[in-house]
C-alpha cells in the first residue's frame, strides 16, 4: 500500500477535487496502469472486431471480506463470468466505486489489489471508472459496479433456442460452496472447517470448451443468486422444457452438504461463484465432463440432469432414495410450507 | 291424461335411478320413458294429475339408498304419446351439471353372492350390481353410461346382457355388469412380470399363500394399487417399512369383516356403521387389548390407535374372507406422493418394494386413496382426515350465494384438493397428495384437467393461497393466463375460517363468530408464517382479532421435520428448558442455532403445529419426526391416557392471562410444563394439561370478545382429544361449530377459497 496521508475515506474522495485526484493518484492510476487509462480520457476509447458481448454487474454484498477473498474479486469476476456465458473473451472493464464515509483506507487498498490480481487472472484491462463518496450510513462500506466487453468466440453459439430435450445438464464443479461461504461468514457462525469461497474467472475454461466443442455447447449459465434451482426453472419456463435432475449425480463437498444439512437449506437453491452449468449436445456430454475434469477447479465437473419434453416447465430431482421433487423457482426467501 | 315431465338433480345417476323409476312406473303402468342427461334424470309420462303427483311424491321419497336428490321438479308439457315405459339414453346439453357417482363399497348382495360358490359370480372379483361397485374411477366422459366408462372393451355375455336389460333383474341398466365370462381378469406376477397363477380362482389361494410366507403384495384396487402384507408379522412389516422408507408412519388394517374386527377393537354403533356403510373408510380405532392379532408396535408405532377398514371390494372380500386374518393395506407410492395407480409404474417406480402384483385389465381412470376418518372418544364428534374414496368429489354442503361464474380454487399445497364450481354446483377433488412430490402434481393437474373435460368448461375466476412458493399456487397463476382468467390470492387461515362458517352457513347471519384458526403453516398478510390465529366474522368481513405470540422461524422446512428446532425457538430464553434441550443437538448446531436466534430473525411464526411440536420435544417424546404430525399424534396420545386413567381430571391450566389484545403468549405455557417437569410431574399429566389450557385459552379469548359462537378449523383439530376437550368444558357455554363434510385440515383449503371469494367482503384482498 502506497504511504498516503488519510487512513479513512472521507466525503472529499468522491468530489472530483483535489482529494479525489490524491486518491486516484497515489493508488487506482498507479495499480492498473495500462495504456487506455494512460490516456486519462473521459472514456476509453477501444477498438473491437466482430460479435461483440457487453454486460454489467453490480455488488452490494455483506460482508465485503469473506474466507479466502472479498467483493473485489467478485465483482471482476462478475462480469467476466456474465461475458463468458455469452460465449465471449472478455475484453475491457470499467470500474465504478460507490464508498461509505469511514470506509478504512487499508480495506480499500485490500480490495484494490484483489480486483487488480483477479482481471490480470482473467486477461482484462480496466479502462474507465468512477468513484463517489456517500454520507455514513447511506451505503454500506463499498459498493462496486463493473461493466465489460468481450469479443465472442467464433465457434460460440449459445442460445435457449438451441437447447433440445436429450440435452445433457453439466456443472462444472461442487456445487453451494461460495453461498455456505458467505453465510458462515455473515451469520458469525464459526464452522470447524473453513469452507472457502471459490470465486473465479470462468472465460478461459470457457474458451477451451468453444475451442473443442463449438456449437454443440447449447447454453452456458452461471448460476450465482438464487443458486441452481434459479437457472434451470428459467430453462424450463423460458423455454418451454422440462428438466430432470438426479440427486446421485449433484457434486458437493461433504463439509458444505453437511452444513447445507445443518442450516436446513437446500443446496440447489445456495448461491455459487466459480462454476457454471453448461447445457451441451448428448453426445458430448461425457466428452466435456472429461474434459473439464483435467482443468484446475473443475475436477468434480459433473452430469446432473437432462433436458426432457415432458413435465413441461417443471425441474424435477430424483432423489436418492427414489421419490421425485418439485424444484421450485423460488419468490423470495426459503419461506417454510410444510404444515 | 296430461304428459308431465319430472327433472331430478343430485347424485342420481350411476346408484341405479333409472331401473328404480322403470319398476314404480311399471307397477301403476304408467306409460313414459327415462334417461339420464348431463343434467340429472328425467322422467316423462302420461298421467292423470290425481295418479302424477302421489307418483312424482313416491318417486322422490323412496329413492335408492346410494341417491342424493338435491333438486326436483314436475311440469306440464306437450302432448305426446308413449308405448308402455322404456329406458332411453340421451345426450342433449351441451354442459353438465350433475353429480359425479362415487366408488361404492360391495353391498350385502353381491357380498353374499360372491361368497357362494354355486352362484353364477361365485369367486368372480369384479362383481357388481346398480347398488355397489366403482363408479368415479372409471368415468371417462358423462353421462354415466356403459360406452363412457372404463368397462367399454368388456363386451357383456349374453347372460349378463339379459340381466342389464331385464327390468325385474336387480342388475337392470347396471353400467358396471359384467362376469368371470365376459368381465375384468385378475393377473398374479412376479417381479419378471410372469403370471404365475393363470386359474382366476386359485389366485386367490396363491395370495393367501403368499401372504402367509411374509410376501408383500401390491394389489390393484378401485383408485390405485395398495401394498398389502401379513399384519401379525413384524418382520415383513419391518421390511416394508425399510423398503417403503417409511420408518414410523402408522399403516393401515384391513380385517376380514365387522365381527372379527369387534373382538379385537373398540368399536362404537357410530364407527361400525362408518365402517360398514358404502363409504367404508379407513376408521382410527383403539384396540382392546395388546394381544391383538395384529404386530402393534410396527403398525403403529407409539401410537394407541390403528386405521382399520373392511374388505370394500369382492376382490378383498374373498381374499380376506380365504386369509381369515387381517392385513396391512397401504396405498402404493413412495413417501407421500399420490398412490401409485397405472400398472406400468408399479414395474418402474414401485419396483423392489414389493414381491409380487395382484393386477387386472381394467383401466383405472381417476386415482384415488382410502378415505381415513376418526371419531372423538366422548362425543363422536366425526373428523375426516382424508376425503377421498367414496366422499370425492361432490361437495353437499351449503354453496351459498351461487354465482354463475366458473370458479376454480386451486387449494393449498400438502394436502392438495381442488375445488370447482360449475352451474351452481360445487365439486372437491378427492385428496390428490403433497404438491412437493412430482407425482402429486401431475395427478392434481390430470385430475383437474379431467373435470374440465368432464364438465367441458373453463374456469373464469383462479383463487390460490397467498404463499408464494405452493406449487397450486404457482400452477394456478398459469392456468390464469391460458384462460384469460381472473386471479385472486386468498390468505390460509381466512380460507380455513371461511370454510368452516360456510359448511354451517354461518356467513349468512347476523351474529359474530369467533374462528378459532389453529394449524402448522399458513403464509400471513404480513409476511410471517401464521398457525395460531383467533379470527372474528363480523358484518360480513374476516379479521384477525389475535394470534400465539410470534417466535422466530429458523432453519427453513427444517423446523416443521424436528420438535428440538421448534422447543428451541420456542424456549431459548428460558434457561430451564434449555437445560432440557442442550443434549438433543450436537456441539455445533447448539452453538450456531443459538447464535441465529440470538441474532434475530425477521420472518416469525404464530404456528400452534410448532407450539405442539416444542411441548412434545420438551417432554421428550422426540427430536425429530418422521411424518407430518407425528410428535402432536404422540402428545395426544399420552394425554389421552392420562385423560382416561385418571378418574379425577384436574382442571390446572398454564395458561393465566384473561384478556387478551392481538398476542397471546406461549411462554408461560412452555414456562408452565418446564416447571411441571422440574417438580417430577408425570408426562402423561404434563401432556394433558396442555391440552387442557389450550381449551382454557380459547374460552379465555371468547370471553374477552363477547362471543357466543366459535368455529374451529385447521389442522390441529384432527386431534380428538382437543375436541372432545373443547367439547366438554365449552359447550355449554358457547356454540361450537367443527367441520362435518370436509376435513378440518388443508383439504378444506380449496371450499374456504371459494367460501371466502362469494361471501366475504374482500376490497383489500385482489391482487
Ligand atoms: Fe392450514
Ligand atoms: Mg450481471
Ligand atoms: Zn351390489
Ligand atoms: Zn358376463
Amino acid at each position: 500500500m502506497p504511504k498516503l496521508d488519510f487512513d479513512i475515506i472521507t466525503l472529499g474522495h468522491g468530489s472530483g477535487g483535489l482529494l479525489t485526484n490524491k486518491l486516484l493518484d497515489s493508488g487506482v492510476f498507479h495499480l492498473f496502469d495500462n495504456e487506455q487509462l494512460q490516456q486519462r480520457h473521459d472514456g476509453a476509447i477501444l477498438e473491437l472486431k466482430g460479435k461483440t458481448a457487453f454486460s454489467t454487474d453490480s455488488f452490494v454484498i455483506s460482508p465485503i471480506f469473506f474466507p479466502d477473498s472479498n467483493i473485489g474479486e467478485l465483482a471482476v469476476n462478475g462480469t467476466v463470468n456474465d461475458l463468458a456465458m455469452c460465449g465471449a473473451v472478455p475484453k475491457y472493464l470499467s470500474l465504478s466505486f460507490i464508498l461509505e464515509e469511514g470506509l478504512e483506507m487499508t480495506d480499500f487498498w485490500e480490495i484494490l489489489v484483489s480486483i487488480k490480481w483477479a482481471a490480470e487472472q482473467a486477461g482484462v484491462q480496466i479502462v474507465t471508472g468512477d468513484t463517489k463518496v456517500v454520507e455514513k450510513g447511506k451505503g454500506d462500506k463499498i459498493f462496486i459496479n463493473t461493466s465489460g466487453v468481450g469479443q465472442v468466440h467464433d465457434n460460440a453459439k449459445i442460445s435457449l433456442e438451441h437447447v433440445r430435450p436429450g440435452d445433457k445438464i453439466i456443472v462444472s464443479d461442487s456445487i453451494a460452496t461460495h453461498g455456505v461461504a458467505i453465510m458462515s461468514v455473515r451469520e458469525g457462525l464459526e464452522f470447524e472447517t473453513t469452507i472457502k469461497s471459490d470465486t473465479r474467472c470462468l472465460n478461459h475454461t470457457v474458451t477451451a470448451l468453444l475451442d473443442n466443442f463449438g456449437e454443440d455447447i447449447h447454453l452456458l449459465k452461471d448460476p450465482t443468486r438464487g443458486g441452481l434451482a434459479t437457472v434451470l426453472n428459467e430453462i424450463a419456463r423460458d423455454g418451454n422444457l422440462g428438466v430432470d435432475l438426479n440427486q446421485k449425480h449433484l457434486p458437493i463437498q461433504k463439509e458444505v452438504s453437511a452444513l447445507c444439512e445443518l442450516l436446513g437449506l437446500d443446496p440447489l437453491y445456495v448461491a455459487n461463484e466459480g462454476i457454471f452449468m453448461a447445457v451441451v449436445k448428448a453426445e458430448i456430454a461425457e466428452k466435456v465432463v472429461d474434459k473439464l475434469r483435467k482443468i484446475e477447479h473443475c475436477s468434480n465437473a459433473a452430469i446432473i440432469g437432462e433436458v426432457v419434453e415432458n413435465h413441461i416447465n417443471q425441474v424435477v430431482i430424483t432423489s436418492a432414495i427414489g421419490g421425485k421433487r418439485v424444484v421450485s423457482m423460488l419468490i423470495g426467501e426459503q419461506l417454510p410450507r410444510i404444515c | 291424461m296430461n304428459n308431465w315431465h319430472i327433472h331430478i338433480t343430485g347424485r342420481v345417476q350411476g346408484v341405479g335411478f333409472r331401473p328404480y323409476v322403470y319398476r314404480l312406473a311399471a307397477k301403476q303402468k304408467l306409460n313414459g320413458i327415462v334417461y339420464n342427461d348431463l343434467n340429472g334424470v328425467h322422467i316423462e309420462f302420461l298421467a292423470s294429475k290425481e295418479v302424477a303427483i302421489p307418483f312424482y311424491k313416491k318417486l322422490i321419497e323412496a329413492a335408492p339408498t346410494l341417491a342424493k336428490i338435491t333438486g326436483h321438479e314436475l311440469y306440464e308439457m306437450d302432448d305426446r304419446s308413449f308405448e308402455g315405459f322404456q329406458i332411453l339414453q340421451k345426450k342433449e346439453a351441451k354442459t353438465a351439471a350433475m353429480m359425479l357417482p362415487p366408488d361404492f363399497a360391495i353391498c350385502k348382495n353381491c357380498r353374499k353372492e360372491v361368497l357362494n360358490n354355486s352362484n353364477r359370480r361365485g369367486y368372480y372379483s369384479f362383481i357388481t350390481c346398480t347398488e355397489c361397485g366403482p363408479r368415479y374411477s372409471l368415468i371417462k366422459k358423462l353421462p354415466f353410461e356403459r360406452e363412457c366408462i372404463a368397462m367399454d372393451d368388456f363386451k357383456m355375455c349374453p347372460t349378463c346382457g339379459e340381466e342389464y336389460s331385464n327390468p325385474k333383474d336387480r342388475r337392470y341398466h347396471s353400467q358396471t355388469n359384467s362376469c368371470s365370462d365376459c368381465g375384468v381378469r385378475l393377473s398374479l406376477m412376479n417381479n419378471l412380470r410372469e403370471e404365475i397363477e393363470p386359474d382366476s380362482k386359485l389366485v386367490i389361494k396363491k395370495v393367501v399363500a403368499l401372504w402367509k410366507e411374509g410376501k408383500i403384495v401390491a394389489i390393484k384396487g378401485i383408485g390405485g394399487y395398495l401394498l398389502t402384507c401379513d399384519a401379525s408379522n413384524a418382520e415383513t412389516i419391518k421390511i416394508l417399512r425399510k423398503r417403503k422408507h417409511r420408518p414410523s408412519k402408522p399403516f393401515a388394517c384391513m380385517y376380514p369383516n365387522a365381527s372379527y374386527a369387534e373382538q379385537e377393537l373398540i368399536i362404537s354403533a357410530t364407527e361400525s356403521k362408518s365402517l360398514t356403510g358404502e363409504v367404508a373408510p379407513i376408521v382410527l380405532l383403539r384396540l382392546k387389548k395388546k394381544q391383538a392379532s395384529i404386530a402393534l408396535n410396527d403398525v403403529a408405532p407409539g401410537l394407541d390407535q390403528i386405521g382399520v377398514m373392511l374388505p370394500y371390494t369382492p376382490l378383498y372380500e374373498l381374499l380376506l374372507q380365504a386369509y381369515g386374518k387381517p392385513i396391512i393395506a397401504t396405498s402404493a407410492n413412495l413417501s407421500n406422493a399420490s398412490i401409485v395407480f397405472e400398472d406400468i409404474k408399479v414395474f418402474s417406480e414401485l419396483a423392489g418394494i414389493w414381491d409380487y402384483v395382484l393386477s387386472n385389465d381394467r383401466e383405472i381412470v381417476t386415482s384415488q386413496d382410502d378415505s381415513v376418518l376418526r371419531f372423538s372418544s366422548i362425543k363422536k364428534q366425526p373428523i375426516l382426515i382424508r376425503r377421498s374414496r367414496g366422499l370425492a368429489p361432490n361437495y353437499f354442503g351449503p354453496i351459498s350465494n351461487c354465482e354463475s361464474n366458473t370458479i376454480l380454487a386451486m387449494g393449498a399445497s400438502q394436502k392438495s384438493v381442488f375445488g370447482l364450481l360449475f352451474q351452481s354446483l360445487f365439486y372437491l377433488s378427492q385428496y390428490l397428495g403433497d404438491l412437493a412430490f412430482f407425482e402429486s402434481t401431475e395427478s392434481y393437474k390430470r385430475t383437474l384437467r379431467h373435470f374440465m373435460n368432464l364438465l367441458n368448461c373453463q374456469p373464469e375466476v383462479i383463487l390460490v393461497d397467498m404463499h408464494p412458493n405452493y406449487y397450486s399456487t404457482e400452477y394456478g397463476k398459469q392456468l390464469a393466463t391460458t384462460h384469460g382468467a381472473k386471479l385472486v390470492s386468498i390468505q390460509h387461515h381466512y380460507a380455513h375460517f371461511a370454510a368452516i362458517l360456510s359448511e354451517h352457513e354461518l356467513q349468512t347471519k347476523p351474529e359474530e363468530v369467533l374462528g378459532v384458526i389453529w394449524d402448522g403453516t399458513g403464509y400471513g398478510d404480513d409476511g410471517n408464517i401464521w398457525g395460531g390465529e383467533f379470527l372474528t366474522f363480523e358484518s360480513g368481513m374476516i379479521n384477525r382479532l389475535a394470534h400465539l405470540s410470534y417466535v422466530p422461524v429458523i432453519l427453513g422446512d427444517k423446523m416443521a421435520l424436528e420438535p428440538r428446532i421448534s422447543a428451541l425457538a420456542h424456549s431459548w430464553e428460558n434457561t430451564k428448558a434449555m437445560d432440557i434441550l442442550k443434549e438433543k443437538f450436537s456441539e455445533q448446531e447448539w452453538k450456531i442455532y443459538r447464535k441465529i436466534l440470538a441474532k434475530g430473525q425477521s420472518t416469525k411464526t404464530s404456528s400452534m403445529g410448532r407450539l405442539f411440536d416444542a411441548v412434545a420435544c420438551l417432554l421428550g417424546i422426540m427430536d425429530t419426526q418422521t411424518y407430518e404430525g407425528e410428535a402432536a399424534l404422540q402428545l395426544e396420545t399420552l394425554a389421552q391416557r392420562y385423560f382416561e386413567q385418571s378418574n379425577k381430571v384436574e382442571e390446572t391450566s398454564y395458561v393465566s392471562q384473561i384478556s387478551y389484545i392481538e398476542e397471546v403468549p406461549v411462554n408461560e405455557i412452555i414456562e408452565g410444563v418446564v416447571k411441571d417437569l422440574k417438580y417430577g410431574v408425570g408426562i402423561n399429566q404434563i401432556a394433558y394439561q396442555f391440552h387442557y389450557s389450550l381449551v382454557k385459552m380459547i374460552e379465555n379469548v371468547a370471553l374477552t370478545t363477547n362471543n357466543e359462537k366459535i368455529a374451529f378449523s385447521g389442522g390441529v383439530f384432527q386431534n380428538a382429544l382437543l375436541v372432545d376437550l373443547v367439547q366438554q368444558f365449552l359447550g355449554d357455554k358457547f356454540e361450537l361449530y367443527f367441520h362435518r363434510e370436509v376435513s378440518p385440515n388443508d383439504e378444506n383449503i380449496a371450499l374456504g377459497q371459494l367460501a371466502y371469494y362469494q361471501t366475504t367482503k374482500r376490497d383489500e384482498i385482489s391482487k
